[in-house]
């Protein structure tokens, strides 16, 4: 059972691209990325065991239930809320900076809120079905995805044109002071656990996840691959200049004997597939959370029928996100989504703080 | 339950409604662009901008590859490409423009406007490759050579590693050119499209080096080589000597070259280069095989070693870094801003420290 965890990890961890966290390591790349990203390891890796620890003594409940258990609903009631819109905010960001790709590099002609509705649709459809499904939903995705994923990324660090001088330049800061705002971008790599807070009713009890040492090591491996290659690509300077840093660095490199020649186009569809079950995903939580507002809500992983709450709130949240699009243009998104990682690791901290002394205090009374 | 499904999949497909008549135009609509000449204009500010143009056509044999040219002025770029859009009937596709050719004169004026046109186009791939014409982009993009399949090939050819090899040539990439032109410590390189007048044709045997603006100096196609040997450890390549008055000439099977920057006991800054080649003899007096090899490694390394400082200096001295020396020295030292600025005063002086080490193979097929 243990990899049904370990599928959140990873997708969330190469999910990176899409919300930009590239970029704002790459701000950083001469005061303190460096830094930032060996911090965020030791934090990322940390609070992960942590939270597999305390969700591990209470197999087949999800955060809310836990909550619900030590503290009033008065308590309990908003801080669902605001984690729901923590939940929110990350796949939003990463779907509509998808519809805004698209319109970018396949079809300038569509509108990208046309796009954003289409993609919302799929995400909606499959964000309301049962957990059981979206977590079968995951597997499918990465199992037929990751392949050609490994695949563009094996090519891009093999691939003659990566000037290792300058990756070596850069890694040359790495005397500078860490910078909160990329921690918190680098420590997103970590944050697949956090999945556990809904997706941990599914575990059964008495698994144990094996194989923890390779957390760090996954996080490790696709945080350098996200910073460093491409800096390979693009050099010390020019590669601040990108704004789809990672699209110019796939759009560098060429298949001359693959039936597409230019492997950016590869690379966009595997990570529209990426996107939209991270998407998903996120929402499906999203909404189980809010859903465990109503007092006579029982927690299924595998409802059928489906309720229609799930579909109204979902429905709130398509609405949100292209309302989002419709007001906002791609610099309003990079910042949000700066302040969004760097506000969501102090969310993560209090969070996993908070919950390790209340169970710690709740075993001592029992 | 059903009717709710139907309902579904109907408001679903009044969503895809808005799709028809987007941008997806019929290959036979489209005009693709294989090749882009730009120029600086005739007289006054502003671009000529030269499109060749492939005509779809169901035959592919060499000769038969048809394209159309056309030559737009605009003051700017992106002006030209979107007035050429009223020259044609068809949509423009720069989808597959492969080969972007800057004229010789707006190089050695500036190139930066270029530049930002470049990187901001969607639809301009990050591999297309990047020259310099001579005398202007206009008259190589018009050149269509009689062995072409299909419109555009023979450069795509020229440059790819598909068809020739040339050792006298490099390839840029556009994603290359803007690293080099952004990077500190790298300056840009690009091959020389030169035409032939006689032919009708052209031919790839120089490699200009600029700097971050514009043009500074070209190489000798003897130095073209070179540079590749250094830079690319460019293969299936030659390096000469005159012996006695005789010229040998070793074609080169592999090339190695790696650089090292030190500094001796003084403080002065050296950049050692140490480069191994290996081949056979492909040009040389008959008699030689009974000569001493040692000797003839000994003289060609010497020789070499001469003509690759000449080179090195010669471009230290116009101040421009087309090998990467500079990220050299700061991928290996301490990571802050001084090391930059400190590289900037070392460059001028810094001395050469140049080995090669020749070893010969055997003389070919004779004695």
């Amino acid at each position: 059972m243990s990899r049904y965890f370990y599928y959140h990890i990873v997708l969330v961890a190469l999910l990176n691209l899409m919300l930009f966290v590239p970029h704002i390591l790459i701000q950083y790349r001469y005061h303190g990325a460096m830094t930032s990203m060996a911090i965020s390891v030791v934090v990322g890796t940390g609070l992960c065991l942590m939270f597999m620890s305390i969700m591990s003594k209470y197999p087949g409940q999800g955060l809310p239930e836990i909550l619900n258990r030590f503290l009033p609903r008065a308590v309990t009631l908003p801080f669902m809320v605001f984690m729901a819109v923590m939940w929110i905010i990350g796949p939003s960001i990463a779907v509509v900076s998808y519809a805004v790709l698209i319109n970018r590099f396949i079809n300038p002609d569509t509108s990208p809120i046309l796009v954003l509705v289409l993609l919302c649709a799929v995400c909606l459809y499959a964000a309301t079905r049962p957990t059981m499904t979206i977590i079968f939903l995951i597997e499918m995705g990465l199992v037929l995805n990751l392949p050609l994923i490994v695949f563009i990324l094996f090519k891009a660090v093999r691939n003659d044109a990566i000037n290792w001088d300058a990756i070596h330049t850069v890694a040359n800061y790495w005397t500078q002071m860490p910078k909160w705002n990329a921690i918190g971008a680098a420590s997103y790599i970590f944050t697949g656990y956090a999945n556990l807070a809904v997706y941990n009713r599914a575990m059964p009890p008495n698994v144990r996840i094996r194989h923890r040492w390779t957390i760090p090591l996954i996080g490790m491996l696709v945080l350098a691959l996200t910073f460093f290659v491409p800096i390979g690509f693009h050099g010390t300077e020019s590669v601040d200049d990108y704004l789809y840093v990672w699209s110019m660095t796939a759009d560098s490199m060429i298949m001359s004997y693959g039936f597409i020649e230019r492997v950016i186009f590869v690379f966009l569809i595997m990570y529209l597939n990426l996107t939209l079950i991270y998407t998903a995903s996120g929402w499906h939580q999203a909404i189980e959370f809010l859903k465990g507002l109503a007092k006579d809500y029982k927690p299924e992983i595998d409802g059928v029928p489906m309720k229609k709450a799930g579909m109204i709130i979902g429905a709130a949240i398509v609405a949100a996100t292209v309302l989002y699009l419709y007001f906002f243009n791609e610099k309003i998104t990079f910042r949000l989504s700066e302040y969004w990682l760097g506000f969501r690791l102090v969310v993560e901290i209090g969070t996993v703080g908070f919950l390790f002394v209340l169970v710690r205090k709740g075993k001592t009374r029992s | 339950m059903r009717g709710k499904g139907l309902l579904a999949v109907l408001l679903l497909a009044v969503l895809l409604l808005p799709l028809a008549g987007c941008g997806f135009k019929d290959i036979d609509k489209r005009f693709f662009i294989v090749a882009l000449g730009i120029d600086a204009a005739d007289e006054g500010k502003g671009f000529k901008v030269t499109l060749r143009l492939a005509v779809p056509s169901p035959k592919i044999e060499p000769g038969s590859a048809l394209s159309e040219v056309k030559t737009i002025q605009a003051p700017t770029i992106a002006e030209a490409v979107r007035l050429a859009k009223s020259h044609v009937d068809k949509e423009l596709d720069f989808g597959h423009c492969k080969v972007f050719v800057l004229g010789e004169k707006l190089v050695k004026k500036n190139y930066t406007d270029v530049m930002e046109w470049m990187s901001r186009r969607r639809d301009i791939q990050s591999v297309a490759y990047l020259s310099i014409g001579r005398p202007d982009a206009q008259s190589i993009v018009k050149i269509a050579p009689k062995t072409e399949r299909y419109p555009g090939n023979a450069l795509f050819l020229a440059f790819g590693v598909d068809g020739t090899e040339s050792s006298y040539s490099i390839s840029t990439y556009l994603f290359d050119f803007n690293r080099r032109y952004g990077e500190h410590g790298m300056d840009p390189v690009l091959p020389l499209i030169r035409k032939d007048p006689q032919e009708g044709d052209y031919f790839i045997s120089r490699i200009a080096l600029l700097d971050k603006s514009k043009m500074v100096m070209l190489l000798t196609p003897q130095e073209s080589q070179l540079y590749n040997q250094i830079a690319n450890r460019f293969g299936k390549s030659t390096i000469k000597a005159t012996i006695e008055e005789e010229n040998i000439v070793l074609a080169a099977n592999s090339v190695s070259s790696s650089y090292k920057i030190m500094s001796d006991q003084d403080g002065n800054q050296k950049l050692r280069l140490k480069m191994k080649i290996s081949g056979l003899f492909e040009e040389a007096p008959l008699g030689i095989y009974e000569k001493d090899w040692h000797k003839l490694e000994q003289t060609l390394s010497e020789q070499t070693e001469a003509q690759i400082k000449r080179m090195l200096v010669k471009i230290q001295k116009a101040g421009i870094d087309p090998f990467g020396f500079g990220l050299k020295y700061r991928a290996t030292h301490a990571g802050n801003d001084q090391t930059w600025k400190t590289w900037q005063k070392i460059y001028p002086e810094l001395e050469f420290d140049v080995k090669v080490n020749v070893h010969v193979e055997g003389t070919g097929l004779s004695r």
